[in-house]
């Protein structure tokens, strides 16, 4: 579907969204340029999970528009499954799949979606799985690793589609302290191949080194849009500086 | 005296053979069938849709909450009321079938929401279709939940497919019913019938038990 208008990757226009009575997305317009980095903060339950889910349809919007892509979500033209093919969705608890291998989770898609030849996609997967430093782990089980291997290969598992668009939803947030910099590694190397990113983290020195900027969320609403410079040197609301005191402050 | 009814009963071999056979198909084919049908409705039970869902809860409650006997007669002795003749054969199968397909559709169901939605999440933002996401993703791992009570029902069905002798089918049980009215002695007769099932069943047993043991050891997937 063309648009008259100019588009961004993702385009939020007045998106709306409850559970029950609770308005958990506000109002939301957002705009994300291809090859742009957006990491988006905020306390919990703020919203930014729900935010990232809803541009590959894991929930549906209310109402407002949501274009991903070109194509409008929500619209009987609009082929969900085709769509999530071009965006890879990096969980924070990986949701790996336990009975297949890491190189088989991260072949899987490929083999059956994109219909690319197993033998072609094996190559492609043991590439992506070294590229993310597990080349040794090709045939271990999601349970014979470590959090910080199995997120990895969630990454590379995404990066086996080649999307356009990739979004992390805490991919950090269930790691322990010691394995957040491998993963966050990862994703700095998969930001500065020009990878469209939607980031939700606490993690602000990923922020302040790839991302082009901060969306702060509170009870639903963006609060604050800014560079990471801006938005860490001078916050401009009272939420965000609280926000950021908390986080800061360890 | 014992002798006698010993040799008697060695004389029906014949008979008895021809209705462990007779147990043996009836239940191999319901089992076969009832196992298709019951994955389809287990599959759609979970599927998304209310309606479909609701319809196959009351069936499988209906079937489920009452005698299995009386099954039979409804298929057997009513359904020609109606203009359904039926032989007894093809009765005693599709009852046998639905039951069997009632048991394993409600335990397919709960391996399949025994799956953590964040895998269904996985598969679908990967783009896989719907029957993809069931044969890569769901349904190997539900699997692993599934077939220890899969066989275990096995084993209870084996055993209710003796109620079919009840439309006249010459099962092991209804053969124990011809036999003992030639050698008086209900105990070793039935002793007898007892041991037929058994015999069919106990491998079942062990292996309802090996796969219990595998469970922990397999990594969400069973490979028999």
């Amino acid at each position: 579907m063309t648009n008259a208008t100019k588009t961004g990757m993702i385009d939020f226009r007045g998106v709306n969204k409850w559970f029950g009575s609770l308005n958990v997305l506000k109002d939301i317009t957002l705009s994300v340029e291809p090859r742009e980095v957006v990491v988006v903060c905020g306390p919990s339950g703020s919203g930014k999970s729900t935010l990232i889910r809803c541009i590959n349809g894991l929930e549906a919007i209310k109402d407002g528009d949501l274009v991903v892509d070109g194509q409008r979500l929500g619209d009987p033209a609009t082929n969900m499954t085709q769509l999530r093919t071009e965006i890879g969705f990096v969980f924070q608890s990986f949701n790996l799949y336990p009975h297949k291998t890491a190189l088989e989770n991260v072949t899987l898609a490929p083999i059956h979606v994109r219909k690319i030849p197993r033998a072609e996609a094996e190559q492609a997967g043991r590439d992506l799985l070294a590229k993310v430093g597990l080349a040794d782990k090709i045939n271990a089980y999601p349970s014979q690793l470590s959090g910080g291997q199995q997120q990895r290969v969630a990454i590379a598992r995404c990066l086996g589609m080649r999307p356009k668009i990739m979004l992390f939803d805490e991919p950090t947030s269930a790691l322990d302290p010691e394995m957040i910099s491998e993963v966050l590694d990862v994703m700095v190397a998969v930001a500065e191949e020009g990878m469209t990113m939607m980031v939700v983290t606490h993690e602000m020195g990923f922020a302040r080194k790839v991302a082009q900027r901060v969306v702060f969320m509170d009870a639903g609403a963006i609060v604050e849009s800014g560079t990471p410079e801006e938005f860490f040197s001078a916050p401009k609301t009272d939420r965000s500086r609280a926000f950021l005191s908390k986080i800061l402050r360890h | 005296m014992i002798w006698q009814q010993l040799q008697s009963l060695a004389g029906s071999y014949p008979l008895a053979l021809r209705g462990l056979g007779m147990t043996v198909m009836l239940s191999a084919i319901s089992l076969v069938l009832g196992t298709l049908l019951g994955f389809g409705l287990g599959i759609l039970r979970t599927g998304g849709n209310r309606l479909i869902s609701a319809v196959i809860g009351a069936w499988v409650d209906l079937i489920r909450g009452t005698p299995f006997l009386v099954q039979i007669f409804l298929i057997f002795f009513i359904l020609p009321e109606f203009g359904i003749e039926l032989d007894a054969f093809t009765a005693g199968i599709i009852a046998l079938t639905n039951l069997a397909a009632c048991f394993i559709c409600e335990i397919v169901a709960a391996g399949i929401r025994s799956v953590p939605t964040g895998q269904v999440e996985a598969a679908l933002a990967s783009g896989l279709s719907r029957w993809q996401r069931m044969r890569q993703v769901v349904l190997p791992q539900a699997m692993r939940i599934v077939l220890p009570p899969l066989v275990g029902q096995y084993v209870l069905l084996i055993k209710d497919s003796s109620v079919v002798s009840a439309i006249g089918l010459t099962d092991l049980t209804r053969v124990g019913w011809l036999v003992v009215q030639r050698v008086p002695n209900g105990l070793l007769v039935f002793f007898l019938v007892g041991v037929g099932y058994f015999i069919v069943c106990y491998p079942l047993i062990m292996l309802a038990r090996r796969l219990e043991r595998r469970m922990g050891a397999a990594h969400g997937e069973v490979q028999l």
